[in-house]
């Protein structure tokens, strides 16, 4: 809808002031659809702010003069341990230990955007991966990988991920692992099903008769052809993986105290929110708006790559 | 004592098997609550006196006592009952030799009186002999079991009590106070452990084996030889493990299903009906002679125990008035701020007397060249932890106070002292690091917390971390699962020996209160005990407290006693084996027309055979 009527008067004013005319790559157009569109820009806008916010978490810190871990017992907490309301020094109110919630939603920031990022990219990596060669060398191969990808996809995911974390213990890296071993099987699926039809095609017959090998069909002719379809998936994945992140370190299975992190920072907000507002306001109100403004992004992005609006498969 | 010593209360969410366990998930459950919610000061709670509100009006027979909560009872026989909320309902229905009456005053409700026997022996009543070592019970005429027809309880009755402790199936959870203290009991005990589990074996063992130090006189004298005097023998006495057992418990395995059918009450309420996990009914017991009984009143007609509810639903049907006790359950987070705030009556609170949290110093570490060894850094982090940041976490000062030493008020050798004070007991990182430097830190050091992830453990260790980096010590957290925390790791001496943990921090909770250094001091510092599955966690042995804890087991009087327990308390902190942090409080949640609601510091819970309802 936002994307539709802009281009055709776009166009078509190209039409009747007839001009010069350019020739325009589906690349081009997809960028001129996307500039064009209101939610994408904002939604861009947030997650520049976020990252920035990520990026400056030990300036708010000096800003603020509370580092993250600093806990302040006198100024930060009542007596009975009930945690004190936004006010000039602490402008998002502090948490049960009297730590600076500001400081700490700033710091979380890295944990989501940097699990976000490097678990969609892993995620996408290993499925660009097996589907490309599930869906290329098809037969026994296809068959032996898609069948793992069943398996994957129908593996009880928190079961598993609170087993493994009662034996190995709760880090970081195996948050990611945990992340990327459940996100990838649906990429995978998505590209193995368009390698399927690639295969086929003239161009990868004709790149095949010159006697090029597998690997030089798959990364020039036949990888360019799924930029769109791993572009729209990798955005759309960030969110996810967010959140997942955030579901972990909510159950205490994801990052080590005193480490801030938003699914965290809930946990432990949840027996506060009827005396503690802020302790679960804002660190909510940061997950929600980042996982929010990549799926408005992520959403654009698809709109604007294949404007007739057909969905491709997106993970339940 | 016996090296087959098991230690009675390790606290804490997740102590192991066989432990008062429910003390310690109240504790747990409460003090997240409490730490969650307190938003304004609560009326001060009275010194060690426990709370309770006075009884208004005149008492009222009658009505039924609805308690409400999530769990069951560990077991429904006296012989290896050990939950707290198991002691509570065991008030009703069964009686010891001498018990412990339902008081205000913590001096009166911690020091046994008689219950089933006439009185309690004394050596001015030749009660006890010269030499401490025989006491002699006499059993009140008219105290029945509830057979058909009432039948009077006999000395005979008592020994075949103890006589079931040891059972194979079921057996008890403390036989410690027992092997230390009574003669020939460990003799008697040992093989009995290992027979086939099966009534026809119970009962033949049993018929044909005695416990030398248990003896009778006719059928209503009953007399105890000691190996040595015992101060505390009178407390030990009072547990219920030492309840008299009719001979038709010979007919059952020990706590089996069928069993717990069949219970037979010598108290003011039997059990009418008893669906494990979900229900149970008592009422009134015909054979039971209130004359005979000067420690329950028993107001109520009935009690029912309502079981498989989570906190909010058992609060809101106690705020409600559809029901009238919490049995397991505190009441949770979200309500308990409201109830704060308006002074509401109806939150009880509980005596203090616990050492919960405490930090324990693994002294087997070799971790930083063995820093743990050495004397001041040890006393540097007795200097270094902020104490007022852990009870703020625990619900601040209304239900805490700051521990400096082993032994809490009310206890037999409490003098009060202060080997490491701050500044309002919010640690002095400056003395803590002068102490560091001595030690050959100056630059601070690394040492390795483990932490349960449940409950506010995760908070306490953060707080803990915040404290010492101030003084220069950086701790490395290390989450491990709660169940795991004593039965995988401080219990397990390799573990220690490996340098997996530095400190920690568990809870105690003792079995008693008063003369109780043999539930306090003895589990958690003799050093002689210590092996797989000690409490004595961080393998602290000084020759010196292990003399003090075998006179103090062997004095004469409580008095006597009480200065030995002083003399081990204050070793212990001289040598910093472990930073006692907060002595706290339980509470509970009554319904408003329960009335005359005092809290028995040795079930840790309501006295149901003492309340009255409006």
């Amino acid at each position: 809808m936002a994307t539709g009527e802009p281009v055709l008067a776009m166009e078509r004013a190209d039409l009747e002031l007839g001009g010069e005319v350019a020739a325009r790559g589906p690349w081009r157009l997809a960028w001129e659809r996307l500039r064009r569109d209101r939610a994408a820009i904002a939604a861009t806008a947030f997650i520049v702010f976020i990252s920035l916010v990520a990026i400056g978490a030990p300036l708010v810190a000096h800003l603020t003069g509370h580092p993250p871990d600093a806990q302040y017992r006198d100024t930060g907490l009542s007596i009975n341990g009930i945690p004190v309301g936004p006010n000039r020094t602490f402008l998002f109110g502090t948490d049960e230990l009297g730590r600076d919630v500001l400081v700490r939603v700033a710091y979380g920031a890295r944990i989501s955007l940097l699990v976000g990022a490097v678990a969609s990219g892993l995620a996408v990596l290993v499925g660009i991966a097996v589907g490309m060669c599930a869906g290329y060398f098809g037969a026994a191969v296809d068959n032996l990988l898609s069948r793992f990808m069943d398996v994957i996809l129908s593996f009880p995911l928190l079961l598993f991920a609170i087993a493994l974390v009662t034996v190995v213990g709760p880090s970081l890296p195996l948050s990611v692992a945990i992340i990327v071993f459940f996100s990838w099987a649906p990429v995978g699926r998505v590209v193995r099903g368009q390698v399927l039809s690639l295969r086929e095609k003239e161009f990868v017959e004709a790149a095949r008769s010159v006697g090029a090998s597998d690997l030089r069909i798959l990364a020039v002719d036949i990888l360019p052809n799924l930029a769109a379809q791993i572009i729209v998936y990798a955005t759309l994945l960030v969110p996810l993986s967010i959140v997942f992140e955030a579901t972990l370190s909510f159950l205490g299975l994801g990052v080590v105290p005193p480490t801030a992190e938003w699914g965290s920072m809930l946990a432990e907000a949840v027996s506060y929110y009827q005396v503690a507002w802020w302790y679960v306001a804002f660190p909510g109100a940061a997950l929600l708006f980042t996982t929010l403004a990549f799926n408005i992004l992520g959403d654009s992005v698809r709109d604007a790559v294949d404007p007739r609006g057909e969905r491709m498969f997106v993970r339940g | 004592m016996g090296e087959s010593y098991v230690a009675p209360v390790p606290c804490g969410d997740d102590a192991p098997k066989l432990t008062r366990r429910d003390r310690g998930r109240r504790i747990r459950s409460g003090a997240a609550a409490l730490a969650a919610t307190l938003g304004l000061v609560v009326a001060a709670c009275g010194g060690g006196a426990t709370t309770g509100p006075s009884p208004s009006g005149t008492a009222h027979r009658g009505g039924t006592l609805v308690l409400v909560g999530k769990g069951d009872v560990d077991h429904m026989d006296t012989a290896s009952a050990y939950y707290t909320v198991t002691d509570m309902l065991m008030r009703a229905f069964t009686r010891q030799l001498v018990a412990y009456p339902a008081s205000n005053d913590f001096k009166t409700a911690t020091t046994p009186v008689a219950d089933i026997a006439t009185q309690v022996p004394t050596k001015a009543n030749g009660g006890i002999s010269a030499d401490g070592k025989t006491y002699t019970f006499h059993i009140k005429k008219g105290v029945k079991w509830d057979t058909n027809p009432p039948r009077q309880v006999t000395a005979q009755d008592v020994v075949l009590g103890f006589k079931r402790l040891c059972n194979p199936v079921n057996p008890v959870g403390a036989p410690g106070y027992f092997e230390g203290t009574i003669a020939g009991f460990k003799d008697y005990c040992e093989p009995m452990l290992k027979i086939d589990g099966t009534v026809d074996a119970i009962k033949s063992y049993i018929q044909s084996h005695d416990i030398s130090g248990i003896t009778t006189k006719g059928t209503d004298t009953v007399v105890f030889h000691l190996i040595q005097p015992a101060s505390d023998f009178l407390n030990i006495m009072a547990m219920t493990f030492s309840s008299p057992a009719p001979e038709e418990y010979l007919n059952y395995v020990p706590d089996s299903a069928e069993f717990q059918q069949h219970t037979i009450s010598d108290g003011p309420y039997r059990i009418t009906k008893y669906d494990p996990g979900k229900e149970i009914d008592l009422a009134r017991n015909p054979a039971w002679d209130a004359s005979t009984d000067p420690l329950r009143k028993a107001y109520v007609n009935q009690i029912k125990v309502v079981e498989g509810l989570d906190p909010t639903a058992s609060y809101e049907q106690i705020a409600a008035g559809t029901a009238d006790m919490d049995w397991d359950n505190p009441p949770p987070t979200a309500q308990l701020a409201q109830l704060v705030a308006s002074h509401d009556p109806r939150l009880e609170v509980g005596p203090p007397g616990s050492l919960n949290p405490y930090i324990v110093f693994n002294l087997q570490s070799p971790n930083e060249n063995g820093a743990l060894k050495k004397l001041a850094v040890r006393q540097a982090i007795e200097y270094a932890v902020d104490k007022v940041a852990v009870e703020q976490i625990y619900g601040g000062p209304q239900f805490n106070t700051p521990a400096t030493q082993i032994l809490t008020p009310g206890n037999a050798g409490y003098q009060k002292f202060d080997l490491y004070p701050t500044p309002g007991s919010k640690g002095d990182p400056a003395k803590a690091k002068q102490l560091l430097a001595q030690a050959g830190y100056p630059n601070g050091l690394t040492l390795k917390m483990i932490y349960r992830t449940n409950s506010v453990h995760p908070q306490v260790a953060q707080t803990y971390q915040a404290s010492l980096k101030q003084a220069g010590i950086t701790l490395q957290l290390i989450p491990v699962p709660p169940s795991d925390f004593y039965s995988k790791y401080l219990e397990v001496p390799s573990v220690a020996q490996q340098g997996v943990w530095d400190i920690a921090d568990p809870g105690w909770v003792p079995d008693w209160y008063g003369n109780n250094g043999r539930t306090m001091i003895q589990p958690l510092f003799d050093g002689r005990t210590y092996g797989p599955d000690s409490t004595d966690f961080g393998d602290y042995n000084s020759p010196a407290v292990n003399a003090d804890i075998d006179k103090a087991l062997a004095a004469p009087t409580a008095d006597e006693a009480g200065k030995y327990w002083h003399d081990a308390d204050m070793q212990i902190m001289k040598d910093a084996a472990v930073v006692p942090v907060l002595d706290q409080r339980l509470y509970f949640m009554r319904s408003s027309r329960v009335q005359n609601y005092i809290v028995s510091p040795f079930t840790g819970d309501g006295d149901i055979t003492n309340v009255w309802l409006k």
